[in-house]
């Protein structure tokens, strides 16, 4: 008998259903193929599905068991055909009769383990929103670990499936499975600890304050300055003052979690902000996203939060390079042989550097060892067009002994990161506002279309930018860069003009090293 | 000392088609054999046939009877079948007994595996 059960591919973010079609033989040797370019760890199913069977108390057929997965072109990937598979098995050999659900309408996903229990499977998120698009009426049966991820999105009837015995008696109708509840999940993200708060950082006022605006705008930041004087732990900070994601942000990050596996079991939608700090040893896939069936890099995970480049220079300049076109774009195009795919990349870059090999080029105290070929060999491991597409500049200078003594009055009135995060939430509240109808979250996101419609230069502003523009010779894209970092300003401000002294604390970030 | 290695084997073919006959079997075929190789016993089980490779070994001490049965040795007996059954897809499958016998001959163990697919 010939069996249809459906399911789903992901390729990158794009769902396409797949047809998982299964026939037992009544003549012929004994045997189980799966055919339709299926992966190792989707021919391996056949192992996990025969046993899951046996051990579920259920029959395996002694028969020829032929499995298909239409479109037949598509290579498909992972084990969440398992569901599928186990299932065509059982009603092609007749143990499941008089279904009640109609099964062009249900879809199937998830990896089984050797006792029939499913485990949580990657790309939920993605056949929640799938179902959603194909109308009320779908049903999507997924392993119960992984449910909750589904359940975030409303319309959609999800059946969170333990075992395999319990989806038996749910399709039989001997006892029903409750579906999940849709809902709305948000932790809090206060309860969160945080490795370091902004109160336990002496001094650096102007790095802080900085950090606050591309924490508001989302702008890129450079910090530079001596080894051990707190770049690190500045940027280590900033999880502590970025705003919680909104719902449509949420979803988005959300999905690019769910693809790549990274979701917890149980866990809905990611609330937090990404924060990825990859270390400079990364190769060129795993930053921008790659491998055979292409999966998000850093860059992508860290889609509307921050990538943080800890001593940038030591990153390969290869890698430096590839991060131009998402800085601009907003997005990664990967190709390789078997296709293409386009994962989000909005994030927000932080880098720290070192002036100098020996870091103490400028140190007030402590004298250079380096030559100034040296030094120009280390500057010029980022390139210009790198350096062009960052915001914000601050040197990080090392802290005056007294500010760092725990007693003294400074270390007393820091503002903490809690404070701080309202300030930024505040921000981020005017922006959510302006941009309503032009799908943007943040100012560093705008297009030169949105800087005309959105910023208001006073006259007196625009006069500073473009004296400070024809001095130090801008380019046409820092022109740019420079109105957003000033409108991020006026919106910590309130300010729905973009004063002369917005424009100047802006232009203020743009000393180079 | 030499053992017979035919004569062991024979042993274990009248022991195995007497456990298959237990079993409610009916045995069409003993030795089906031509020049691409041999079927040790062709039975019956209800309406579906039963290709049996019949496997001994005297004394454990070189390896189980089961470790002898291999994906070459089945590909060669599906082979077998198929000619047995002139081209025709019928309703069957391979079952291996897996026999073990003392020194002198004595069964030891006789275990068998319905239904051997790699």
């Amino acid at each position: 008998m010939l069996i249809k059960i459906r399911s789903i591919a992901n390729i990158g973010l794009e769902t396409v259903p797949v047809d998982v079609e299964v026939d037992v033989a009544s003549a012929g040797f004994p045997g189980f193929t799966i055919v339709g370019l299926a992966s190792k760890a989707v021919d391996e199913a056949r192992e996990r599905v025969k046993t899951a069977i046996i051990n579920s108390k259920l029959d395996f057929p002694p028969r020829k068991i032929t499995v298909n997965l239409a479109p037949a072109d598509l290579p498909k990937d992972g084990a969440a055909y398992d569901l599928p598979i186990a299932l065509g098995v059982l009603l092609a050999s007749g143990q499941l009769e008089n279904l009640d659900t109609d099964l062009t309408k249900s879809f199937f996903y998830g990896e089984i383990s050797l006792d029939g229990t499913f485990r949580p499977t990657r790309g939920i998120l993605l056949l929640g929103l799938f179902a959603k698009q194909l109308g009320p009426n779908t049903i999507i049966y997924v392993p119960e670990p992984s449910a909750p991820e589904a359940g975030v999105i409303s319309g959609t009837k999800v059946i969170p499936v333990k075992n395999l015995s319990a989806l038996v008696e749910h399709l039989s109708g001997k006892e029903k499975i409750a579906p999940l509840n849709s809902r709305v999940f948000t932790e809090s993200t206060d309860s969160i600890p945080v490795e370091f708060d902004l109160a336990e950082i002496a001094g650096q006022e102007q790095a802080k304050r900085a950090l606050i605006i591309a924490a508001s705008g989302g702008h890129n930041l450079l910090m530079w300055g001596p080894p051990g004087t707190g770049k690190t732990m500045l940027s280590r900070a900033l999880p502590g003052i970025l705003p919680p994601l909104t719902n449509s942000e949420a979803l988005e990050v959300t999905r690019i979690y769910s693809v790549s596996g990274l979701l917890n079991p149980g866990q809905a939608l990611l609330s937090r902000r990404p924060f990825r700090s990859p270390h400079h040893g990364i190769s060129g896939a795993g930053m921008i996203g790659g491998g055979s069936n292409p999966m998000p890099g850093e860059v992508s995970l860290a889609h509307l939060g921050v990538l943080f480049l800890d001593e940038m220079p030591e990153f390969p300049r290869s890698i430096l390079e590839s991060l131009r076109q998402p800085m601009e774009d907003g997005t990664v195009e990967i190709v390789r042989a078997a296709g293409h795919v386009k994962y989000p990349a909005s994030f927000t870059l932080i880098a720290a550097i070192n002036p100098c090999p020996c870091g103490y080029l400028g140190h007030p105290k402590r004298e250079c060892k380096c030559s100034d070929k040296q030094i120009t060999k280390y500057r010029h491991r980022i390139s210009g067009p790198i350096l062009d597409r960052i915001d914000l500049f601050v040197p990080v200078a090392s802290v005056e002994t007294d500010k760092l003594s725990m007693t003294s009055k400074d270390s007393l009135n820091r503002t903490s990161s809690r404070q701080v995060k309202q300030q930024v939430v505040k921000a981020r509240k005017i922006q959510e506002l302006r941009f309503q109808k032009d799908g943007l979250y943040t100012n560093s996101q705008m297009k030169n279309s949105h800087v005309k419609k959105h910023c208001f230069l006073l006259p007196e502003s625009e006069n500073l930018l473009r004296m400070a523009a024809e001095k130090f010779d801008f380019s046409a894209r820092s022109y740019f860069r420079l109105i957003k970092v000033a409108r991020t300003i006026a919106d910590l401000e309130n300010s729905d003009k973009i004063l002369p002294n917005h424009m100047a604390e802006a232009l203020q970030y743009r000393q180079i090293i | 000392m030499k053992v017979n290695n035919r004569e062991t084997g024979r042993l274990a073919e009248t022991l195995a088609t007497k456990a298959l006959l237990e079993k409610g079997y009916s045995i069409l075929e003993s030795n089906f054999s031509n020049r691409y190789g041999e079927i040790d016993i062709i039975a019956k089980d209800k309406d579906i046939l039963v290709f049996v490779e019949v496997k001994s070994k005297i004394g454990t001490e070189f390896g189980l009877p089961e470790e002898m049965i291999s994906r070459g040795k089945l590909k060669r007996i599906k082979n077998m079948a198929t000619i047995y059954m002139k081209g025709d897809i019928l309703p069957c499958r391979i079952d291996v007994v897996a026999v073990v016998l003392s020194q002198n001959g004595d069964l030891v163990r006789l275990t068998h595996y319905e239904n051997v697919y790699m």
